[in-house]
């Protein structure tokens, strides 16, 4: 090991990446690590949730459905057959700010996927019979995981009432009326604004020869053309929340009354977003969490309760959620949670406790880091959503810098009642 | 966007396969009889390595060493190691696992009963301490055995109104009857009524003690240092004066050819199992049964091709090899409209008896031997995997060193070992049916001998036969 980085008394050898940019744009990051005979790689692009176009919301989503359906070369689901074929894997993810396609394959097929992942970005066929089937199958995603799931609709209602101006407000899955609304041309444009190579980065990890895999690279990436016009962007800022935002919801699916608590935090490259990382885990990972022993196991008023540090590139939400346990009522509910909120701000968190979340945390990091893929997506979304790969290697240390009073002052700062969007989400 | 096809480029072909860098496992046997196994970092100059050490214990004694009677017993059991020890409740080990921001697990299979851990090094020896406290002094408290086991009867019923799961089940009584590999590990609900707290602790105290143990710890740690922990955890274990139950080989009743219907007029779908006893991992068709196996499985192998692809008649189809420490299944599944029983089943049986009758072409070998060497190279990247991987070895007595030698293993095969073992696997094969059978239940019987039909309310998974008794 050259160097170290250490968080809570470990330490974990940094991730050594190469990081070029091609002539077109595209950003490439390597990692060579020779443990078994494979190779991840991710294709992230610049383009989610709130990139959609106005009216067109889910559009981001419907890209990451048409991108297996076919390009000039190939045929609808190639990708699959490339990858299930030869004992590899493939999948995609859309989220606020980026759309991120990966495959994990055996090494020696590394050349067959960079030309498989160039010739989607390359020769996409955006088709009239393509849009039409995967907007029905993005609909269909819509009312499976939105509408038939208990509590489906409420994160979408929490990106919808929490944000005023920002287009986070409008979710990532998409609107039917809007996607029925959409044309081909509509799709066709979409495509040809976000989808090219200086709108993307790759990332590459696992068993192969950099020297190698630049040269594949630069043959079928390289050959890409960069459009002259600019990348339109996000620019709409968020204003500062004031005043307490409350909302009752009711809705067929629910089992159990759920509150949720919305509280506006920075972007993740922000310096305080390690805190509200440490916040999140103290608060809600595992049983021996705080929101667990409190409300679910001491006095029983939740069925179960959960924090989330939902860091983005621009600034994004801290949530609280807690499910009532039968028959309490959810003013019960809510005042358990206050007086959670309440401890953080009133009191510095003992050394144990702090230890003790310092070590769950850089635990769930270390597990991360075992595999190719894992690497891979933890490098494009650094890059994408911090613009920052390298950020993953002072992480740990960041953690372990966060003291009890930098959980006091985050808690202060920003778990405020005036800084939060309440929504009850209650039985018909 | 159509152009000439002459514009059209293929996708580059691959180069040759590239070799795994595998720890070597070293092993010893502690005074008391308990067998080590420890294994090191991986050694790649350029091998990223985790501060995380894996230990799992392997207990010789799983559903197959409990009594018909007892079917559940087993997995009841290691269900409760982490529910309550002599000095910490299920909440205390729970909290002090997260405390550690460590993995602790414990499940049964039919051969072994097995608790699992992971956890950073500079935490490793802590919980190491716990892994062994819940691994020898388990206090089963009986509110918590009572909680367990009403939810493992409450689960049952969920995995029942599965016609797949379902006919997984009756295929194994179908195969074995009442060898110990018939009854299912979760037990029925009517075993799990009769389960007490004593039959657990005799279970526990009959099966885990050192000389009937497996110990494997690799990852972070040096196999010195390995050893040293082990012998410092485990070394004052003593094994009780009663002699050591061996679970005794067993063998499977002949297979025979028949067709056993289970009438579900509430199922969706008709599931359908084709199968037969398999192999037992250490048999040396175990590579060519593997290959066989591919050779039928995934979207590209031949059951879905010719099921899905070319006839609509499912979303999927497969095969699976089954091989334990006694020969397990070999079977072919598929999942169909009540409507299609007849063909998809004869379309089974002919994708297997054409592997059977004609070697594959090399080039068909060359892809499904990938899936092979893919799905086991993701199966080694983490510390816990090849932990997993050394596990089994050790339980099914296959040397250690099958860890590197298992890939070159599989290269080895040619066309002629797989049209070999699936000419075996397609003597005397049973098919098992669960779904509505007043729609294809007459068809079946017409073109096939040997039919048995249960309804669903006659069907009782604890008896060898399947069949409630009248």
């Amino acid at each position: 090991l050259t160097s170290t980085v250490s968080g809570a008394g470990i330490a974990v050898a940094p991730i050594d990446f190469t990081d070029r940019t091609l002539p077109n744009g595209l950003r490439v990051l390597l990692v060579e690590d020779h443990r078994v005979p494979s190779v991840a790689i991710n294709v992230g692009y610049r383009v989610g949730g709130k990139d959609d176009p106005p009216g067109r919301s889910g559009f981001a989503h419907l890209f990451e459905h048409l991108m297996f359906k076919g390009t000039k070369n190939t045929r609808p689901e190639t990708i699959d057959r490339l990858t299930e074929d030869i004992g590899g894997l493939n999948n995609a993810f859309t989220a606020d700010d980026i759309t991120n396609y990966y495959e994990v394959v055996p090494s020696n097929y590394l050349e067959t996927l960079l030309w498989a992942e160039a010739d989607r970005l390359g020769s996409l066929a955006v088709i009239e019979e393509h849009f039409q089937t995967e907007r029905d199958v993005v609909i269909g995603e819509y009312d499976q995981r939105i509408l038939a799931e208990p509590y489906g609709m409420l994160d979408e209602l929490v990106n919808r009432e929490s944000f005023v101006t920002h287009p986070y407000k409008r979710g990532v899955i998409g609107d039917p009326e809007n996607l029925r609304a959409a044309t081909l041309a509509d799709v066709v444009a979409f495509h040809r604004t976000f989808y090219r190579p200086d709108n993307a980065v790759l990332v590459v990890v696992g068993d192969f020869d950099p020297v190698q895999a630049n040269v594949w690279i630069d043959k079928y990436f390289g050959r890409v053309p960069q459009p002259a016009v600019p990348i339109p962007r996000v620019e709409a800022v968020e204003p500062p929340q004031t005043a307490e935002r409350t909302f009752t919801y009711r809705a067929a699916n629910v089992p159990l009354p759920a509150v949720e608590y919305a509280y506006h935090i920075p972007a993740w490259r922000h310096p305080d977003a390690p805190a509200l990382d440490i916040v999140e885990t103290l608060l809600g990972m595992g049983k021996s969490s705080r929101l667990y022993q409190s409300l679910v196991y001491r006095q029983r008023v939740a069925t179960a309760a959960h924090a989330s540090a939902d860091l983005r590139e621009h600034p994004g939400l801290f949530s609280l959620r807690a499910i009532a346990s039968t028959a309490t009522p959810i003013e019960r509910v809510r005042e358990a949670l206050d007086a959670e909120i309440a401890r953080l701000r009133d009191e510095l968190p003992a050394a144990d406790e702090m230890e003790r979340v310092r070590t769950q945390i850089a635990s769930s990091f270390v597990r991360s880091r075992q595999t190719y893929n894992n690497i891979a997506v933890a490098l494009v979304r650094s890059a994408v959503e911090r613009d920052d790969p390298g950020a993953l290697n002072s992480d740990l240390d960041r953690y372990r810098a966060v003291t009890g009073a930098d959980v006091q002052r985050v808690a202060r700062q920003y778990l405020t009642v005036e800084n939060r969007t309440t929504i009850e989400y209650l039985p018909l | 966007v159509t152009q000439p096809i002459a514009t059209l480029e293929k996708p580059p072909s691959p180069g040759a396969p590239n070799r795994a860098d595998l720890p070597n496992p070293v092993e010893r046997t502690l005074a008391n009889g308990m067998r080590v196994i420890a294994f090191p970092q991986r050694s790649a100059p350029k091998a990223y390595a985790v501060p995380l050490i894996a230990a799992q214990l392997i207990v010789r004694g799983g559903a197959s060493a409990e009594s018909e009677a007892e079917a559940g017993l087993a997995t009841l059991m290691t269900s409760l190691l982490t529910q309550g020890t002599a000095t910490k409740s299920a909440v205390e080990i729970a909290q002090a696992v997260d405390g550690l921001g460590a993995r602790l697990d414990a499940a049964s299979g039919y051969d072994a009963s097995i608790v699992s851990l992971t956890a950073l090094t500079h935490v490793f020896a802590q919980a190491f301490a716990l892994f062994d406290e819940v691994i020898r002094q388990p206090s089963f408290p009986p509110d918590e055995v009572e909680r367990v086991r009403a939810k493992a009867i409450g689960d049952l019923a969920l995995s029942y109104s599965s016609p797949s799961a379902l006919a997984r089940y009756v295929a194994q009584r179908v195969a074995f009857a009442a060898a110990p590999y018939g009854h299912p590990v979760s037990g029925t609900a009517e075993t799990l009524a009769t389960l007490d707290r004593e039959l657990v602790v005799a279970f526990h105290a009959r099966y885990f003690r050192p000389d009937n143990a497996t110990l494997i710890v690799g990852g972070d740690c040096a196999p010195d240092e390995a050893f040293a922990l082990a012998e410092r955890q485990f070394g004052g274990w003593r094994a009780p004066a009663t002699p050591l139950l061996v679970p005794a080989a067993h063998t499977a009743p002949g297979s025979q050819s028949r067709v056993v219907i289970v009438d579900k007029p509430d199922a969706g779908r008709t599931a359908i199992v084709v199968g037969r006893v398999g192999i037992a991992r250490r048999a040396a068709t175990y590579p060519a049964g593997v290959v066989a196996t591919a050779v039928l499985s995934g979207y590209s192998g031949r059951l879905n091709q010719e099921v899905r692809v070319k006839r609509g008649l499912s979303y999927g189809a497969g095969a699976q090899l089954i091989a334990r420490r006694e020969p397990g299944m070999f079977l072919a599944s598929t999942l169909v409209d009540h409507t299609k029983v007849e063909e998809a089943v004869a379309v089974v049986l002919e994708s297997l008896r054409g592997l059977a009758a004609a070697p594959p072409e090399a080039a068909e070998l060359v892809t499904r031997k990938a899936t092979i060497s893919g799905g086991f190279s993701r199966s080694i990247e983490t510390i816990d995997g090849i932990a997993g991987v050394l596990g089994e070895l050790a339980l099914y007595d296959v040397p250690l060193t099958e860890l590197g030698n298992y890939l070159p293993e599989i290269e080895a095969v040619d066309p002629a070992m797989v049209q070999r073992f699936a000419a075996a696997m397609c003597e005397d094969l049973f098919v098992v049916l669960v779904g509505d059978a007043s729609i294809f239940g007459a068809a079946i019987a017409r073109e096939y001998p040997n039919v048995t039909t249960i309804p669903l309310a006659q069907l009782d998974l604890g008896r060898p036969d399947a069949i409630k008794e009248p």
